[in-house]
């Protein structure tokens, strides 16, 4: 409380102090300078930044290339830059008018890149840091930030885990290092550090992913720190890598307008092979024979419906499902039965929309940026969309030469609706395996209503009955506000503080009406009781104070020092409400929870406090030699009193060899910069009040009531401390022939030691894991970018950029000396399948091998069975040569992360076209699909629709099949196998833009600057391995069931989006 | 502008003085430790709290001791169920779910237990009446003596914990021998006999009894006299059958029991807490946190409870009563509709097999299906009288006319003919019936030596699918479970066979 007053008090006077300031503006004494900048062809360059060099005062040309901008001394040099150029130096030298000619044959190294707490020129980085320019973004449909980054950059992994709209990606730097502790990077927006969230066990972000409502379209750039050395400023949430992302701001200058408009279409990119109606009939024909046959003596599969009848004692007109078909199947024409596809019925073709004005400029005192946002997408299942609104406002002020301060804001609004489509017995999973084969007069709606169920369906209430009548609204409402200020006290030295809040509140409301639940018979029976519906909330409030003190000095033109020290007060609050529906509703029509027979619900809160010191040094000796060096420590209040703080140092060295006088020889290479770093940094993802003991509620009933019980919830370690990540980087950036190739290669390693893992402890303390600092996973791998300009003069123009990333995990050690840990299943031991093995990649797939299918031959032989297996059942290899398969018999069979991940971007420019082709890949992981098994796995009943590689099974041994299926009627049961495991290779058509400069054909220049149309297709084209699902990289459901073994996985994932969008950007 | 420099130092310096203190945040919706055992009330509630480990021990007397015996005949039904290979002996049962509850449950509470034991001896003087300070020391030390039992049951040699451990330590404490295991057992149903008022009134009615104690004592001692089958199982071939029956007649003479006269009302719903009743495990429906059961439904597949019009259960396929138990009750038997419900249709579809639904009143069923209103009981008075008995054909004082009355006071009531001369293969028999369902017919198995002939004979009869392995020794206890074994190499040995 004292520090929040403390700090009120603090900006109090920072406002004061500027308004004071502000009143203190006044002319300045001196020269105007006036000129012209043009490109290398004469033309000129309009809204060029033009900078007095070492101050603040800077102006934009105008359309015409013009600019005047006032000086004191009439030496002073001008800065100009622009998007598209090499920024240029001109020493003023006393000239008062000036023509500058930019080089539009832009060499990448003279970019500025945003680094922790400041920028720096990418020549001189000598830590792994990668760039993309996101000024372009609102040239192409984007939806969200994340998705903008998929294949773009080397060793930045962005799986789309999810099809459903407006959901977060999720982003891996260099592969993941801890098991339990989260693996997804720090995100700073325009220098406010925001809240790290981890995904739950499902994968899913139940209270906010980072980048969720942020606005895309209004992103400049985005940088990704990702080894240690650049990433160790941020301290200990800087394990996974920091993405650093800045907003547009304005220029000074006129007035400019941008619109930029999209509508096209959406669909699924993919279809699930599922048995058609016909081939369900077939199987389940095949299925009923085999149980008939082996339900007593006498049974053959060719006794008629009719006969079984008599045979089982049935009165004329009665069936036995398990024992008896539907007469109808056999008849032509199946009168009275409907064949439905289930997944044609639920995916649909939805629209998509977004439209974005944006405006901005500003002159020496004021810059801006503004910006509204419309956006609505209809998603590819129905009655699912999302909506959202934002808005930012970016405003700059220069109040005096020494001071300047500005606010940037951004609120936005959400709303989706989805009823739940995702995830295990979620609707997708269920319309999957809902029977193809239902009854005429229930059309579509088996089991919703007053309908019944067919009797040889499955249970499930219908998929689209569901999806109609269910409601899954999600509104959310998030602010990030920052504020900062910055004093320069003397040359070179500045001291900048920002204030920034970034607050969330997300409400959830959902209602599943009675009609959509249960049995008829219960339905009927009960009524509005079988109603249930939810409303939950969360506030999430982050509030960042960060203070710096810089400073910059260039001595005699070779010593190029900057220093850097700041303090950061950061605190995030998390309020939830839950309110649930107990008992049912008293009406039917109402579905909010004042129509509730009875509510149960729950208030929570916590807190968490992070206070940091950083400091850092760069130094740069004669453009040639690179020193970096960086210390922060961080204190959190997740951890005891004694184990709170955290030291993270850095160091990285360039040398950029090219400057090197040997080097001006080999005019082949225009610049080479070899780089080594080391560094390390932290993890602090635990539950907020990890260290310490608390009692929970146990209660329990005495004489018909409930009493209240309390105890410990477990023993706490209370010595728990940081995680900790060490990574050595070695590297080179590289640009050759006349900066026509210009490429990056690094090589890593990185130790993640002391890791926050859930130990398992005997139960007889109480409990079975307790979170502890052991076990070590090392990464190592390597990653390369080539930006080639393959084609650079006359009409058609070609640039190709390309990344590829390698990684390899392993499990290094685990706690007590233990050699492996198995992880659980949230669905009993046959579908374990994860495994934690010192010298293995995490969460290695761990199974029992299919070799076959078991002929007569095999059993003759002794083959080894699983249970009772019989011929045509599948062969598993007997991994340990006891003659018989269990559990013991698996062996690892793949892992999770794929080894290697790439992404090539082309552009071709021709007249007044241009191309776009972004395509993206992996290979080398596994997927083990819980989906695919529930889709198709040993001893599954008739009525659910099984994957279509049922078709090739094994019907008789001289009809064996493709010799992978074994006979649909088994009763051996099942073990984990890999009959379940996929490969999670892909190679995706990510995206094609074609886009038409309208400038070519609209003359009215005065009003309309520039023009252009667009055409975009995602996700087109592409071609996976995985047969059991949708998307190799979903993630919906919690596989382990268990939070300290987090393993989300897929059951039910929707494919990717495929959309076809005409676009327009309009600049006036 | 020397102001500004000055003000910023100030800020500074003001804020870092300030800010530190903010790293030390205290929970905001749960309560520390520290600040709990401080009053009377916190010590009652720290003992409801041992109480509620007993929430899952009727769902794992049916699983672990049900589904094992010859009472059901749980084989593969298309699905995967945890319950198969326990039905069916799989030798992979470490890594099995049920098991690993035993395990985890008991030592869950076994480690609530010592927390209270501790606090009580460190700040129980905050209780002022010394009576209740003794009371809450006994009822825990019952309940710590019930958890390790069912752990002795399952798992034969356990570790011995009787205070809190850390990790460290316990890393390095062992399984200790079945006997030591049962000393503990012992000294505190002993105090606890002593310690444990006769009855409780009003809203105390539930916790553990002086005859509680006396009767799970008795329990204790058959148990341990039950044969070693030369595995290190709960049996150790002592001779306590008199020790027992002291027990078992201190109960019968406090006349504080009585036999209810007809078998559904020591079920029913309205009569919970009745006079059979020795010790339950308490539930109640309606309130949050939901303390009601899961058990009665346990048994029940799922499609009969929507054949009565009621929600879904979750009770997942049937788990089929096996022919051999149907066959066995004789004509007449009342219990046998009580206990057993046989075939049903749903949906057009007549399921033949029955199963057990003994605790099921489905018009009772709550809105929450894991929120049954009604108690388990886990000793009743008829238990006390069959186990004595048990004793008398063991040897303990009392004579073959003793015996005979019991059983056909129980025939009875089931509405059967009296018989004599009943043996003791003929009492488990008769035991078999009266505690279908109530999930004690393993352990009678394994305790009146029976369990090897009668689950061998049972495969033979009853195992038309050739579902289940060969009965051994062996799996008259369950493997330590996987994870425990993982923990440390060498930490533990696993029970042979598994």
């Amino acid at each position: 409380m004292r520090c929040q007053q403390q700090l009120r008090k603090g900006i109090w006077l920072f406002s004061l102090y500027f308004l004071f300031a502000l009143l203190q503006v006044k002319a300045q004494n001196g020269k105007i300078i006036s000129g012209k900048v043009t490109d290398d062809t004469g033309k000129p360059v309009p809204s060029v930044t033009v900078q007095v060099k070492g101050t603040n005062t800077s102006t934009s040309a105008k359309n015409d290339g013009t600019f005047s901008i006032p000086v004191t001394t009439g030496n002073e040099t001008l800065v100009f830059s622009s998007v598209g150029f090499s920024e240029k130096e001109v020493p003023l030298n006393g000239e008062t008018s000036i023509t500058v000619k930019l080089d539009n044959t832009k060499n990448t190294l003279e970019d500025v890149v945003v680094i922790g707490y400041g920028t720096q020129k990418k020549r001189n980085v000598s830590a792994a840091v990668v760039s993309f320019d996101a000024s372009k973004l609102d040239e192409r449909p984007v939806n969200r930030v994340d998705q903008a980054l998929v294949g773009q950059m080397a060793g930045v992994a962005v799986k789309q885990t999810s099809g459903a709209l407006g959901k977060g990606f999720s982003v891996q730097v260099r592969g993941t290092g801890s098991i339990s502790a989260g693996n997804e990077p720090l995100y700073v927006v325009d220098g406010f550090p925001l809240a790290t969230a981890a995904p739950n066990t499902a994968g899913n972000y139940a209270n906010g992913n980072p980048l969720d409502n942020i606005n895309p379209n209004d992103i400049e750039s985005i940088q990704v720190l990702k080894d240690a050395a650049a990433a160790a400023i941020y301290g200990s949430r800087a394990a996974n890598g920091v993405v650093i992302i800045t907003t547009k701001r304005g220029r000074s200058g006129k007035v400019k307008l941008d619109v930029n408009s999209y509508a096209g279409f959406l669909e699924r990119s993919k279809k699930l092979d599922m048995l058609n109606a016909d081939e369900w009939i077939d199987r389940a024909t095949e299925m009923i024979n085999a149980q008939w046959v082996a339900s007593g003596p006498g049974r053959t599969a060719d006794q008629t419906n009719e006969q079984r009848r008599i045979i089982l004692g049935l009165a004329p007109g009665a069936v036995n499902t398990t024992y008896m078909t539907d007469d109808r199947w056999a008849q032509p024409g199946h009168p009275g039965l409907r064949f439905i596809d289930w997944q044609n019925e639920a995916f649909r073709k939805g629209l998509t929309q977004n439209h974005q004005v944006s405006a901005s400029g500003g002159n020496e005192y004021v810059r801006y940026y503004m910006s509204g946002n419309f956006n609505r997408q209809e998603g590819m299942v129905i009655n699912t969309d999302y909506t959202s609104y934002s808005a930012r406002a970016n405003v700059e002020v220069n109040a005096s030469k020494k001071l300047h301060f500005g606010i940037n804001i951004s609120p936005t609004y959400s709303i989706s609706n989805d009823p739940g489509v995702e995830g295990k017995d979620n609707i997708l999973h269920q319309l999957l395996s809902m029977t193809p084969v239902q009854e005429d007069t229930m059309g579509l709606y088996p089991n919703i209503g007053n309908n019944g169920q067919y009797k040889w369906s499955n249970s499930t209430n219908s998929p689209i009955g569901k999806l109609q009548n269910i409601i899954g609204l999600t509104k959310r409402f998030r602010t990030i506000t920052s504020l900062y200020g910055e004093y320069q006290i003397i040359p070179g030295l500045n001291f900048k503080t920002t204030v920034n809040l970034d607050n969330t509140d997300n409400n959830s409301k959902s209602f599943a009406p009675y009609i959509v639940a249960s049995s008829l018979a219960t339905r009927q029976a009960q009524l509005t009781a079988q109603s249930s519906g939810s409303y939950s909330s969360y506030k999430k409030q982050t509030f960042v104070n960060e203070n710096t003190l810089s400073y910059n000095k260039i001595i005699n033109d070779v010593h190029d020092l900057s220093l850097l020290a700041g303090f950061s007060y950061n605190s995030d609050k998390l309020d939830n409400v839950t309110l649930k529906s107990n008992g049912g509703y008293s009406q039917n029509n109402i579905s909010t929870l004042n129509a509730a027979t009875g509510i149960t619900g729950s208030t929570t809160e916590s807190r968490n406090v992070l206070l940091s010191y950083f400091g850092r040094v760069q130094y740069t000796y004669d453009n040639k030699y690179l020193l970096t060096a960086s210390l922060r420590r961080d204190g959190s209040s997740r951890f005891g009193q004694n184990t709170r703080w955290g030291i993270f140092p850095s160091a990285s060295v360039g040398w950029r060899i090219s400057e090197e006088q040997f080097m001006k020889d080999i005019p082949v290479i225009n610049d080479l910069k070899l780089r080594g770093s080391w560094g390390r940094s932290g993890n602090y993802n635990i539950p907020d009040y990890g260290t310490i003991a608390t009692v929970g509620l146990y209660n329990y009933s005495l004489n018909g009531a409930s009493v209240v019980g309390q105890a410990p919830t477990g023993i706490i370690n209370p010595d728990l401390t940081w995680e900790k990540s060490e990574t050595y980087d070695v590297g080179f950036d590289v640009t050759v022939l006349k900066n026509r190739i210009s490429a990056s290669f690094d090589y890593y390693t990185k130790n993640n030691t002391a890791l926050l893992l859930n130990v398992p402890v005997p139960l007889v303390t109480g409990t079975a894991t307790w979170l502890s600092n052991a076990g070590a996973v090392k990464n190592k791998g390597w990653e390369v970018e080539v930006t080639s300009r393959n084609i650079v003069k006359g009409a058609f123009l070609w640039t190709t950029t390309a990344n590829l990333s390698h990684n390899t995990n392993r499990v290094t050690s685990l706690s007590n000396d233990q050699s492996q840990i198995i992880i659980p299943s949230a669905y009993g031991a046959s579908t374990q399948h994860s495994i934690l093995r010192v010298g293995d990649p995490m969460y290695s797939i761990y199974v029992v091998k299919q070799i076959g299918i078991l002929t007569q031959e095999d059993i003759n032989k002794n083959a080894a069975l699983y249970g009772s297996e019989t011929v045509g059942d599948p062969k598993y290899f007997d991994a340990n040569g006891d003659g018989v398969i269990d559990l013991n018999d698996r062996v690892i069979v793949g892992h999770p992360t794929p080894n290697y991940v790439w992404g090539i971007t082309n552009n071709f420019r021709f007249k007044g076209f241009d191309l776009t082709v972004l395509t993206q890949g992996q290979w080398g992981g596994s997927i083990y699909s819980l989906l695919g098994r529930a889709l198709g796995r040993t001893g599954q009943g008739f009525t659910d629709n099984p994957l279509g590689f049922f078709r090739d099974r094994w019907r008789s041994p001289d009809d064996p099949g493709a010799g992978k299926v074994g006979k649909a009627y088994s009763t051996f049961g099942q073990i984990a196998n890999t009959d379940w495991l996929y490969s999670s290779d892909y190679i995706r058509v990510r995206m094609i833009t074609l886009g038409y400069d309208l400038g070519r054909v609209i003359k009215t220049k005065k009003i309309v600057q520039a023009s252009r149309i667009y055409i975009t297709a995602e996700n087109f084209f592409g071609h996976d391995k995985y047969k059991g699902g949708f998307n190799p990289d979903a993630t919906n459901t919690d596989l382990s069931g268990n939070s300290q073994f987090p393993e989300p996985g897929d059951y039910g994932g929707l494919p990717l989006p495929k959309s076809l969008i005409l676009g327009v950007n309009v600049t006036f | 502008m020397k102001k500004i420099t000055f003000y910023i130092v100030i800020i500074i310096a003001g804020f870092l003085s300030a800010c530190e203190k903010n790293l030390d945040q205290s929970p905001i919706s749960a309560s520390p430790e520290e600040n709990f055992y401080a009053q009377t009330s916190d010590f009652i509630q720290a003992v409801n709290a041992v109480y509620s480990g007993l929430a899952a021990y009727p769902d794992r007397q049916l699983n672990l001791s049900e589904t094992r015996s010859d009472n059901l005949y749980a084989v593969s039904d298309g699905g995967v169920r945890d319950w198969e290979g326990v039905n069916d002996f799989y030798k992979t049962l470490a890594g099995n779910t049920y098991v690993t509850e035993a395990w985890q449950s008991n030592y869950n509470a076994i480690f609530k237990a010592n927390t209270v034991l501790e606090k009580l001896s460190e700040k129980g003087s905050v209780i002022s009446d010394a009576n209740l300070k003794t009371r809450l020391e006994a009822e825990t030390r019952f309940l710590r003596a019930l958890f390790y039992f069912d752990l002795v049951r399952w798992f034969g040699k356990v570790p011995l914990i009787d205070h809190t451990v850390s990790a460290a330590e316990a890393l390095q404490i062992g399984r200790s021998a079945v006997s030591d295991v049962y000393n503990l057992i012992i000294s505190d149903l002993q105090f606890a006999v002593a310690n444990l008022p006769d009855a409780y009134t009003g809203a105390d009615k539930g916790r553990a009894t002086k005859y509680s104690a006396k009767g799970i004592l008795a329990l204790v001692y058959m148990t341990r006299s039950g044969p070693t089958y030369n595995i290190n199982g709960p049996g150790l071939g002592l001779s306590e059958w008199d020790k027992a029956l002291a027990q078992l007649n201190d109960i019968i003479a406090s006349g504080k029991f009585s036999f209810i006269t007809s078998y559904p009302t020591i079920f029913s719903y309205t009569n919970e807490n009745n006079s059979e009743v020795l010790f339950d495990v308490e539930y109640s429906t309606g309130s949050t946190p939901v303390v009601g059961g899961t058990f009665p439904w346990l048994l029940v597949p799922d499609t009969w409870f929507q054949s009565q019009g009621k929600a879904t259960q979750g009770g997942l396929t049937i788990r089929p009563v096996s022919t051999n138990l149907l066959n066995s009750y004789e004509a007449g038997d009342t219990r046998k509709a009580f206990s057993i419900q046989s075939g049903f249709t749903y949906n057009g579809v007549t399921e033949t097999r029955s199963f057990f639904k003994k605790y099921v009143d489905v018009s009772k069923t709550p809105a929450n299906r894991l929120d049954w209103p009604i108690n388990f009981i886990v000793m009743r008075y008829t238990d006390v009288l069959m186990l004595k008995a048990e004793c008398i054909l063991h040897g303990a004082a009392g004579t073959q006319a003793d015996v005979d009355a019991i059983v056909n006071q129980v025939r009875a009531r089931a509405g059967l003919l009296p018989i004599a001369n009943v043996s003791l293969a003929r009492l488990m028999e008769e035991r078999r019936k009266e505690f279908a369902a109530e999930g004690s017919r393993w352990h009678d198995l394994v305790r009146s030596g029976l369990v090897e002939s009668v689950m061998t004979a049972f495969e033979q009869t009853d195992d038309v699918q050739h579902a289940m392995q060969p009965f051994q020794r062996n799996y008259i206890i369950y493997p330590v479970p996987q994870s425990e074994i993982d923990v440390k190499q060498g930490l533990y040995d696993q029970n042979p066979g598994y």
